[in-house]
Formats: structure tokens, sequence, C-alpha cells
């Protein structure tokens, strides 16, 4: 058993011609999914019940079984219905692309959701009374008070739950899809040498963690610059 | 749904088959985080870099990777060891399960690590001084103080550390594990019906994780009786 | 019982506020006339607090009438944001907006509420802020001010909103001692402007001072009510005696 350096050079380039797919991936699915978990929030905060509880069940669902589960249910199990092929999302949901995208941004969703509620609910109770003793308006208290601090007490959250759609992406590769996985274990299956491709990947993947945490670890600072000036 | 019928024993063994490996795994992590949490509140510097370094590589790497590179990196490492002994052997397999379970495992056990670093760094210190004014001993008041206190500490991250383990068991499939969504797939070669079948699959899932869910939630309410100091 | 708004400012009319089963004020009597000062005190829940916090709605009374310059308070959400825009509330923590700077915290009202230009609500701000003393501090977040200084950017944002009336929820009880003076001096300040005030204090001296009236609340229920000449060195009932001597030997 050794070390084959030579392969690491050669697999190397050949795998980050997948980074555009991961990062396509993983930018569609994280705004997809952040605009969704948004969405979720609100509804799960409306206080009418008709709106709460399907978030709620939503998240419960999305929450509860395993992703890949999530993304064979929407790749391979839809198209068993006649009706999802004669529809017009169709056109999406035939191609590998589309059915990973869609199955990250119901995933990510219902967890940054769950982030951004426990942020909502961080917010101090005195200051939104503060707001209305000022006369603010319910709306008003949200979009001034409440957002703004409930981002930044979610931010942390929010990272790692990025740094996990990050990984996520890499599912991707059990539909078909050539993301940087998809490339790697093509490669392993030609040559049979694990060691050298997966490790190599590892690395990759590790670097892009450390870049996205040392990117949120810059908003968070700016966002905190009122709590430790 | 009638499709499902003839596989419903399949899919119960299939389950029997995850619940193993979460069983096997989860006593696997909480040693891997015990020992990741140990070293990483050491004197040692040296084994404060190892336990460093093994939290980011596990946290870093996305899980499938990890598994295939234990699944295949590991048969590769036994051939060459049982190679020196018996030169005829050609391949040895390692069994997914195995692979698998200490795959999910060392990964949960990085994030177990912070999670018990935290519990134990976050024992109000006032605790142990009163125990210790009190004439307990460092055993006694590991035991009564320290452990009570880390575990309501440590419970919810933990309750979401055994979701995780559950949920990561799916991924074994890949390298051939034969749980239920191995059973999916079988049942979707002869039925046609990969919906039903994959629905079935999220519903096992779902089951499981409504139970350690549950199960969290009563050992918090249990853990949190003493009311004051709980968050 | 007459409604004339030149007169009483404030009225209540057999208030009463449960929380759940338990009752927080019971049959509550009060009126407060423009330019008044009224010191309320009491041990600790004993309903003060609430009783404040329900002429601003921040808690809603389950019986009898809250009457507000002639308006009442009702479930109408119109009415409420309009009685606020008159009442003001300073309040025991602060409260001040932590993400935003202390001149922002003062233009945030002026602007969504009043509807007021940016430039005209800055220029209000830098006046209060000045009326407080801490001009310099516009800048800063609240994090950086003392609590002394935090409160006074409280009081300052409550003025900003040219308020008829300020409600006080022991604003000097969060604080360290010796920021306390630098709080009631500007509270005296207002007092003496002619502000109509509602202070729940335990500052003792404050009220002697500045007070036109003190009550005494116990249990959810008005117990005593008298200037405060007459309320210390003449009190009635055997609670507040008790209560007075216990606060007064401190």
């Amino acid at each position: 058993m050794n070390f084959d350096l030579s392969l690491v050079t050669e697999s190397i380039p050949k795998m980050l011609a997948g980074i555009g797919i991961t990062f396509q991936l993983m930018a569609l699915s994280a705004v997809l999914g952040l605009i969704l978990a948004v969405i979720l929030l609100l509804m799960r905060i409306s206080g009418k019940w008709y709106l709460s509880w399907p978030a709620q069940v939503h998240i419960y669902i999305f929450r509860g079984t395993p992703i890949l589960v999530q993304i064979f249910i929407i790749y391979y199990g839809l198209p068993q219905f006649e009706f999802i092929r004669d529809s017009v999302f169709w056109p999406i949901l035939r191609e590998p692309f589309g059915c990973a995208i869609l199955a990250l941004t119901l995933n990510t969703g219902a967890y940054v959701s769950e982030i951004l509620r426990g942020g909502v609910l961080g917010v101090d109770h005195g200051i939104l009374e503060a707001g209305s003793a000022l006369g603010l308006s319910a709306r008003q208290k949200f979009i001034y008070l409440t957002t703004p601090i409930a981002a930044r007490l979610a931010l942390p959250a929010y990272s790692n739950d990025f740094i996990s759609l990050m990984k996520a992406t890499s599912l991707a590769s059990t539909i078909t899809l050539m993301d940087m996985t998809g490339i790697a274990r093509t490669i392993v299956a030609q040559t049979f040498a694990p060691y050298e491709v997966f490790i190599s990947l590892a690395i990759i993947y590790m670097i892009l963690t450390w870049i996205i945490q040392k990117t949120f670890g810059r908003i968070e600072k700016y966002l905190s610059r009122y709590v430790n000036p | 749904m009638d499709a499902v019928t003839g596989w419903w024993d399949d899919y119960f063994w299939g389950s029997m088959i995850v619940l193993q490996v979460f069983f096997f795994s989860l006593l696997l992590m909480v040693l891997f985080g015990l020992i990741g949490a140990g070293a990483k509140l050491s004197d040692s510097r040296v084994a404060q870099k190892i336990a460093s370094a093994y939290t980011v590589i596990f946290r870093g790497t996305p899980e499938i990777l990890v598994i295939l590179l234990l699944y295949f990196g590991s048969a590769i490492a036994l051939t060459a060891i049982v190679q020196v002994f018996n030169p005829d052997v050609k391949f040895v397999d390692v069994p997914p399960m195995w692979a698998g379970t200490i795959a999910i495992a060392l990964i949960v056990g990085s994030y177990a690590t912070e999670t018990f670093r935290g519990a134990f760094l976050g024992v109000r210190p006032g605790s142990i001084e009163a125990a210790r004014a009190l004439g307990m001993s460092n055993l006694q008041t590991f035991i009564y103080i320290r452990i009570p206190e880390m575990w309501r500490l440590a419970l919810p991250a933990f309750g979401n550390h055994m979701l995780s383990l559950i949920k990561d068991t799916a991924l074994i499939s890949i390298i051939g594990l034969n749980e239920t969504f191995f059973v999916a797939k079988q049942a979707i070669g002869t039925t046609g019906e990969p919906f039903t079948m994959y629905i079935v699959v999220g519903c096992i899932y779902l089951g499981f994780s409504t139970i350690i869910t549950l199960s969290v939630m009563g050992m918090e309410k249990f853990g949190a009786r003493t009311g004051e100091g709980a968050r | 019982m007459t409604n004339s708004p030149s007169d009483a400012l404030i009225q209540m009319i057999n208030v009463d506020k449960f929380f759940g089963s338990f009752q927080a004020l019971t049959k509550i009597n009060l009126e407060v006339k423009r330019g008044e000062k009224i010191v309320i005190c009491g041990p600790s829940g004993s309903g003060k607090s609430t009783l404040i916090r329900c002429i601003n709605r921040l808690e809603e009374h389950n019986a009898g009438r809250i009457i507000i310059d002639g308006k009442e308070l009702t479930d109408q959400v119109k009415d409420i944001d309009a009685v606020r825009r008159e009442v003001g509330m300073v309040f025991q923590s602060f409260n001040l907006f932590p993400h935003m700077t202390i001149v922002k915290n003062l233009m945030l009202a002026q602007q969504l509420v009043r509807k007021i230009p940016k430039a005209e609500a800055h220029k209000t701000a830098m006046h209060f802020l000045e009326r407080v003393k801490i001009p310099d501090q516009a800048d800063k977040y609240p994090v950086q001010l003392s609590g002394g200084q935090q409160q006074r950017v409280a009081i300052a944002r409550a003025l900003c909103m040219k308020p008829e009336i300020i409600l006080f929820d022991e604003p000097t009880s969060a604080l360290d001692p010796e920021m306390i003076n630098e709080v009631l001096e500007v509270m005296t300040d207002l007092a003496r402007e002619g502000m109509t005030m509602i202070c729940v204090t335990h500052e003792m001296g404050f009220a002697r001072s500045v007070a036109d009236r003190v009550i005494f609340m116990d249990v959810g229920q008005i117990v005593e009510e008298a200037d405060p000449e007459e309320f210390f060195n003449n009190p009635k009932s055997e609670r507040t005696k008790a209560f007075l001597s216990q606060i007064l030997t401190h």
C-alpha cells in the first residue's frame, strides 16, 4: 500500500472541474432555502393555525428524515406519477440538477427556519415593549427591531447550517450529478485508488469549509459591532 | 400502497439493521466524543492538537466521503496487511456495516466532542467550590455534582447528535448495507413504484426520529426538574 | 363623571387586571391632572408596575375603564397607537435598541410613527440629548454607555415623541448607587418644567421633593393616597407605616 502522489496531482484538477456544480448547488439552494425559511418562519409566528400547522409539518418531515431519502423520493419517486410527468415542473424534475436543488432547498429551508425562529425568540422582550411604548406598529417592530437583532443571534447557527448544506451537495453525486464527489467516485472506480482521490477531495472540502467559516466570522463581527465595540 | 404488501418483512429486517447500526454507532460516538473532549481539555498540547485536527477533519468533510474513504480505504489497508502473511489473498472485503458504523460514529463524535467540552466547562464553578467546601472528595464531586450537571447541559445537543446518527445510517446504503434503503431499491426493481417504496423508507426514519425526539424531551423534563439554572 | 380633557389627563375607573386566575389589580380608581406628578410605591408584587403598564396598554385591563386625554383604551388598534403617541415610557432595564446608535435610537420612532423628516428628527434628537447632558455620546452604541447614561438616553428617547405624560417604571432600580442621582436630576428638571409624570419608584427623597401625590399600593389595591407631607409624616394605614419603616431605615 503506497500513496501515489502523481495520482493526487492528476485527479485534483479533474475534481475541481466539478466545483462549479458544487457552487451552483450550494448558492442556489442557500438562497432559495433562505427564502423558504423566512416564509416558513412567518407562517409559524403568524398565530394562525392554518398557516403555522403546514409549516410545522414541513419542518418536522424534512428534519426527521435523511436528506438522501428526500433526494431519492424527488428524483426517482416523483416520476412514478403521470401527472408529474405532464406538469409544467417536469423540465426541472426530469433533471438531476433540478431535483438536487429542490431537495436541498426544502431540506435547508426547514433547518434554517428553526434557526431563524431561535433568533426571533431570543430577542429581548423589553426591547419590543420599548418599541410598543413608542407607538411602533407590529410590522415596524418586526422590520426595525426583531429582524436585525434576530439576524445577529441566528448567524452562528446559520453558518453551521451553511456548512452542512455545502457538505450535503456531495449527495447529488448519488443521482448521477457530476459534482466534485461524483467525479471523484468515477476516478476511484477507474483507478481503485480511494486514498489518494478521496483524501485530496476531503482537503478541498475542508478548504471550502474554512472559507465559509472565515466569511461568516467576518459578517458576525460586523453585525456584532454594537455588542463588543 | 398494495405494492408494498410483499415487502414488509424486508423493511422490518432493514429497520433492525438501522437500529443495530444506530446502537453501536451511538456507543462509539459517545466514546469518541468523550475522548475528544478529554483531549481538548487536557494539559497536553499534542492531545489538544490531535483533537482539534479530529474535529476540523470530520466536521469539514462531507459524510458520504468519510464513509467511502473508510470503506474502500480499510479494505485496501486490510488487504495489504493480510497479504503480508498470505500473498495469495487478492482482496479482503470489509463488511459495510462496520465501516459505516465507525464512519458515522467518527463524524458525529466530532460534533459531540464540542458538546461534551462545552458541558464540562459550563458547570458552574460555584457548585464545584461548594461541594469542596462541604468536604466532598474529588471523586464524589465528580460523580454527584459534575456528571449530573454536565448531563443536563449536554442533553439538548446530544439529542441532535442522536438524530444525526439515525439519519446518517441511510448513507451507509451507498456502500451496500442492506438496510431499508437497500430494501426499497430491490422492491422498486420488481414493482416499479419508486415513490411508494422510498416513502416507506421516509416514514420508517420519521418514526425513529420521533421516538428519539420524544425520549430526549422526556429526559430533558426529568433533567430540568431542579429548575434553576436550566436554560 | 365629567370628561373634561383639560382637567384629568388620565382617568382609571374600577380597573381590574388578571394574570390567569391571579388578580394583579383590584378596583383601581385614579385620576391624574395635567402637570401632576405622582409617585407610586409599594412592596414588590403589589401591582404598581402593572398599573402603569395598563396605561399605555402594554398590559390589557380586564374590567373597568381607562381614559387618556379623552380617548378610551379599547381593543381598537388605532386608538392604542394614538394613545401611545401621547404616553412616553421609561423602563427599569432601559430597553434601548442595542443595534442602533444613541441618536438613531432617538430618531427611529419620530420617523416611523410621527413621520418626521430625517433632518428634523436628528435635530430634535440632539436637542433632547443636550437636555439630558450627553450630546457627545450621540454616535455610540448603548452598550458603550454607563447605566445612568443609558437611562438618560431612554428618557430623551421618550421626550423626542413630545408626549403629554411620561411613565417611569422603577427607572433607578437597575442602576448602581452612584448613578442614581444623575437620573433623578433629569427627572426633577422635567418635573419643574411641568411634565405630567407617574413614577413607580422607591426613591423617597425624590417623592418628597417632586411629587404632588404619593400613592401606596399593596396586593393590587391602592391603600393610601396623600400629598408627600401627609404621606411621610402621618401615614394612616398600618401597611403603609410598616412599608415606610422598612424602606426608610435602609
